[in-house]
Formats: C-alpha cells, sequence, structure tokens
C-alpha cells in the first residue's frame, strides 16, 4: 500500500515537474512569439513612418536610406517581404516622379520656347529700331528695352535648355572675348562687369551659345551676390589645352552646403529633378551643368576669389576653340597702297555700299548675313581656305557677297583740311580730271568768246 | 533698303558697346562728318569697337555713316563712340564740305558760254 502511494506520488510529481517544464516553455514560447509579433508590428510601423516617406524624399533611390528597426528580423521571410514591397513602392514613386517630370518638362519646355521665340522677335525689332531712330532720346529708351528684352530671354532659354532643348540660336564663330561681352549683355548688372586680358583665341560656332549662356549665368550669379559698388573681373586667358575664363566677384562666397551643392549640379552626378530646384527655383548651376556635359566644356566655382568672393572658371578645351583668321575680323582691306589704276568701282560714289550696292557680281547668292556661306560667293582663290570672305583690296565684297566701295584716298601725312578737292567721297584723280575739264572747257570758252566778240566787233564796223 | 539685313541678333548688344549711354558727349556729329584717326595715340584701354573703328580710320577718312555701317551699329551707337574718341584725341572731325562749293555761277555760266561758243 505504502509502495503503491510512494510510486503514485513519484509519478505525480515527476508529471508536475513535466508540466511545469512544459508550461514554462509554452511561456518562453509565448514570449517569444509575442516579442516576435510586437516586433514585426514596429516594424511595418516603422516601415510606414519611416522608409517609405524617406523614400518619397529621397532623390533618385540611393540605397534605401532607412533600414530595418529590429536587426533580429534581418534575413527573415518578412524582411524579405518587407523588402520586395519598398522595391516595389519606390519604383512606383521613381515611375510617377520621371513622368511628372518628363511632362512638366515638356510643358515648360513648349512654353519657353514660344517665348524665346518672342524675345528674339522682338530683339530684331528692337534692333531695326535703333538703327531707324537717330534721336539720343530714342535710341536711350530702346537701349534699355533691348537690355530687359536680353534678360527675358536668356530667362526662357535657360529654362528651356534645362528641359532637354537646344539653346537655339546658330552663332558665326566669335572671338573669346566677344563671347564673355555676349554673356555680359544678357544679365542686370553688365557695366559692373571688367574684361581683361587679350587673346586671339574663337569659340567654334556651335559652342558659343552654349558658352554664351554658361558664361552669363556665371555673371549673373556673381554681379547678384556682391555688392553693388564692386565690380566682377573677368580674366580671359588661354592655357596649355585650351582657354579660361576666371570670373571672380567681391561677394559673400559661399557656404560649405551651397558650394556642396552646385558642384553636385555641376558634376551632374543624376539628372537634374526641375521641380527640386527650390523655390523660387535656382536654375544657374544646373543649366549649367547639363550645358557642360553636353557639350564638353568645364566649371568648376569651388575656389575662393582673391576679392573675397567665389572665383568660377570655365574651361574650354581646344577641341571648341579655333583660331580667328585675321581676314575675318578686319572690317577693312588692309591699308596697303592699291593700285587705283582699273578698278571695277560698282558702288555710287558716296552712298553706302551695304545698302544700295548693286549686285555687280553676278556670281554672288542671294544676300546671306552668315558669313560662313560666304566662300562660294568669293570669286579671290586666296579667299579659299579662309571661311568667311577675306575681304581683299581688289576684290572687297560686304558680307551679303554684294561689291564694296573702296575708299581711294591714300593715306595722308598730315590730316590737313583739303578745301574742295575731296567732295562727297569723291577720288582725287577724278576731281582732278573734272577740274581739269572745267578749266580746259572754261579756258576754250574765253577764247572761242574772245574770237565771237571780235567777229561780231568786225561785223559792227 | 528693305532687303538688306543687319546681323539682327548680334552678340554684343549695344548698351554694352556704349555702356549703356545713348546721348553722344557732343552734339557736332553729322552723318556724313568726316573722321581722321590721329596717329600717335595708344589703341590701349579701348574696347573692341572703338579699336576696330580707329583701325577704321586709320587708311583715310571716312562718314560716320560709313563707319557705322562698317560697324554693324547703330549710327547713334557710333556717335556715341565717336564722341569718347574725340574726346580722348583719337579722331578728329572735318566738317562735310559742302556739295554747292563747286557749282559756282560763274564758272558755269563761262561753261555754258564756252559750249554755246563752240557749237
Amino acid at each position: 500500500m505504502f509502495w503503491c502511494l510512494a510510486v503514485g506520488l513519484f509519478a505525480v510529481t515527476v508529471l508536475l515537474v513535466r508540466e511545469r517544464g512544459i508550461t514554462a516553455r509554452q511561456r518562453r514560447r509565448n514570449a517569444e512569439l509575442g516579442d516576435g509579433l510586437r516586433a514585426r508590428d514596429e516594424e511595418l510601423r516603422h516601415l510606414v513612418s519611416a522608409r517609405l516617406p524617406a523614400l518619397e524624399d529621397a532623390p533618385h533611390q540611393q540605397v534605401p536610406a532607412v533600414g530595418l528597426l529590429d536587426t533580429r528580423l534581418a534575413d527573415t521571410d518578412f524582411a524579405k517581404c518587407l523588402d520586395g514591397v519598398v522595391e516595389r513602392f519606390a519604383g512606383a514613386v521613381e515611375h510617377a516622379r520621371s513622368s511628372a517630370d518628363q511632362s512638366a518638362k515638356a510643358a515648360l519646355k513648349a512654353s519657353m520656347r514660344s517665348l524665346q521665340a518672342l524675345a528674339n522677335e522682338q530683339q530684331v525689332s528692337i534692333s531695326e529700331m535703333q538703327d531707324r531712330h537717330d534721336n539720343p532720346g530714342v535710341l536711350s529708351d530702346l537701349l534699355e528695352i533691348d537690355h530687359a528684352n536680353a534678360q527675358f530671354g536668356r530667362r526662357a532659354q535657360v529654362i528651356a535648355v534645362l528641359c532637354g532643348s537646344w539653346p537655339g540660336r546658330q552663332r558665326a564663330t566669335s572671338a573669346l572675348v566677344e563671347v564673355v561681352r555676349g554673356a555680359t549683355s544678357r544679365i542686370r548688372d553688365y557695366r559692373r562687369i571688367r574684361i581683361n586680358g587679350e587673346v586671339d583665341i574663337a569659340v567654334r560656332s556651335r559652342a558659343v551659345e552654349p558658352v554664351v549662356l554658361a558664361v552669363a549665368e556665371l555673371l549673373d550669379n556673381a554681379a547678384r551676390h556682391s555688392q553693388p559698388g564692386t565690380t566682377v573681373e573677368v580674366t580671359v586667358q588661354t592655357v596649355h589645352n585650351g582657354a579660361c575664363v576666371v570670373i571672380d566677384d567681391a561677394g559673400v562666397g559661399m557656404d560649405g552646403q551651397a558650394a556642396e551643392h552646385a558642384a553636385e549640379l555641376l558634376a551632374r552626378t543624376h539628372d537634374v529633378d526641375i521641380v527640386r530646384l527650390g523655390d523660387p527655383p535656382r536654375f544657374g548651376f544646373a543649366v549649367i551643368g547639363a550645358l557642360t556635359e553636353r557639350y564638353g566644356f568645364n566649371v568648376s566655382v569651388d575656389t575662393l576669389s582673391p576679392y573675397g568672393g567665389v572665383r568660377a572658371v570655365v574651361f574650354l578645351p581646344a577641341a571648341l576653340l579655333t583660331h580667328l583668321d585675321p581676314a575675318d575680323q578686319a572690317p577693312v582691306p588692309p591699308a596697303e597702297p592699291p593700285a587705283p589704276a582699273h578698278v571695277p568701282a560698282p558702288a555710287p560714289a558716296h552712298t553706302h555700299s551695304t545698302d544700295t550696292a548693286p549686285t555687280a557680281d553676278p556670281a554672288a547668292p542671294v544676300p546671306d548675313p552668315h558669313a560662313a556661306s560666304a566662300p562660294a560667293s568669293a570669286p579671290d582663290p586666296h579667299a579659299a581656305s579662309a571661311p568667311a570672305s577675306a575681304p581683299e583690296p581688289t576684290e572687297a565684297t560686304t558680307p551679303g557677297g554684294l561689291p564694296k566701295r573702296r575708299r581711294r584716298t591714300p593715306r595722308q601725312p598730315a590730316p590737313q583740311p583739303v578745301a574742295a578737292e575731296e567732295v562727297g567721297g569723291r577720288s582725287a584723280e577724278e576731281n582732278a580730271r573734272r577740274m581739269g575739264a572745267f578749266a580746259r572747257g572754261t579756258r576754250s570758252g574765253r577764247d572761242a568768246r574772245h574770237t565771237l566778240h571780235d567777229d561780231e566787233g568786225n561785223s559792227h564796223e | 533698303m528693305t532687303t538688306r539685313r543687319r546681323p539682327a541678333d548680334r552678340l554684343v548688344r549695344s548698351y554694352v558697346v556704349t555702356d549703356g549711354r545713348a546721348h553722344p558727349t557732343r552734339n557736332t556729329l553729322d552723318l556724313v562728318t568726316l573722321l581722321i584717326a590721329t596717329d600717335d595715340l595708344p589703341l590701349t584701354g579701348l574696347n573692341p569697337e572703338k579699336r576696330r573703328l580707329m583701325e577704321l580710320c586709320r587708311p583715310g577718312a571716312l562718314s560716320v555713316a560709313e563707319v557705322a555701317g562698317h560697324l554693324s551699329l547703330p549710327v547713334g551707337v557710333a556717335k556715341v563712340l565717336i564722341a569718347d574718341l574725340m574726346d580722348s584725341g583719337h579722331i578728329v572731325t572735318r566738317a562735310p564740305i559742302p556739295a554747292a562749293r563747286p557749282t559756282d555761277a560763274t564758272i558755269l555760266q563761262e561753261v555754258l558760254d564756252g559750249l554755246r561758243a563752240r557749237l
């Protein structure tokens, strides 16, 4: 009986101990599972409140900005599923963003192009008005309008370029200094720009407009971020394998964050997001970045100017440069004493050859403002190598292909007022000839009158 | 005249050429005023348009209108530049010679007489 009891008790004890172990294990497991569940809940909340918003904000989906909250969950199926969600979401965000960006760009581009066309049209009419009106008061107003119009055109152009459009105008190869001055023409404070340095290097025609735009943006930045009384110094110089335009301002400079942002935009580490340029949007560096990438020049703004502000350096590689042919630039034939013997001077004596010169050259095509097409019209074999019509002393033509009146006044050692010899642009020889004719005529007239009088006298007698 | 096309989209605009001024410092300039460059002054410090203007005038006298045409600048803008160059002594002007000078009535009369006598 005792034994029976003892065995029964033992069995109960064993069972109890076992039960207890099981319960403890159950409880532990329960707690674990609860933890796991809580962790997953937390993780989900984290996903909604932190990871997805981070993706929304993060430009261009770099490495997931915010990771898992609980590292214990890494490598679980749950985490993989979460990553899948994140990926899908990122893809959707990216897709929505790019399509929004594209449609924004397309809309902006189209409207900016039409504005650009209007600005160009207006510029043409302003130029014509400047030609037409000789009154300084009117001219002064026109200059102001022209200035405003140039800035307006540049704004439109910048936005259009940023949206993937071409810079717009086709220009002839221009001297680098002219390119910088062209950029100066398009900013508000053009009077504060000082250009130093003389180089005889020119920018190839396809790069003229992009370089003008980029330099204009840099000059505008420089002038905008410096005191109104200070000047912005521009130095143009040639370097070993290209040319540099160095722009120094005496302004406030850029702080670290701004410089970093600028460098990022200039380096084009990623596509420019048109909707993320700030409010108000700052297009400057973004458009420079787009232009440098497309045309292969380089801009850096990370040096300090000796005047305290920013030093921006535009480097143009030799591929974008060419040497200016002096014949292109020479506005008149060189002053060598020409042989005035039998020059076909087709233009009337004192009219403006560009205005009314008759088309004496039958080979000349229709007047083309672009000198680049001139070689076909230039009958001079020496001019064949020059891209523009080289004004030769004997075969001078205007850029329009019309013959040019040549001055036949030889260089006078002392510019003393010559009385009535060269009247209205007539040459000395011609005057001499006419005066000689007058003299001969009067002389023979006098002689004839004398004889006539004599005759009359005789008859009266 | 209508077909003539000035390069309307000049790269360097007029206000940059004249530094924003439209009024020449002197108003003695006329379309046909003749400009004569003085030889002795250096061209340093002049902007490219002024330098080109001097080069244009060096070989002989040119009128204001011709200079403006060669530089393809509006006449008003060219006048501002020329007035500056006159102030700095780079250019001297000569009033246009009156066109009526050679047509002296007595000479014409004599010529007429001579011709009549011949015929």
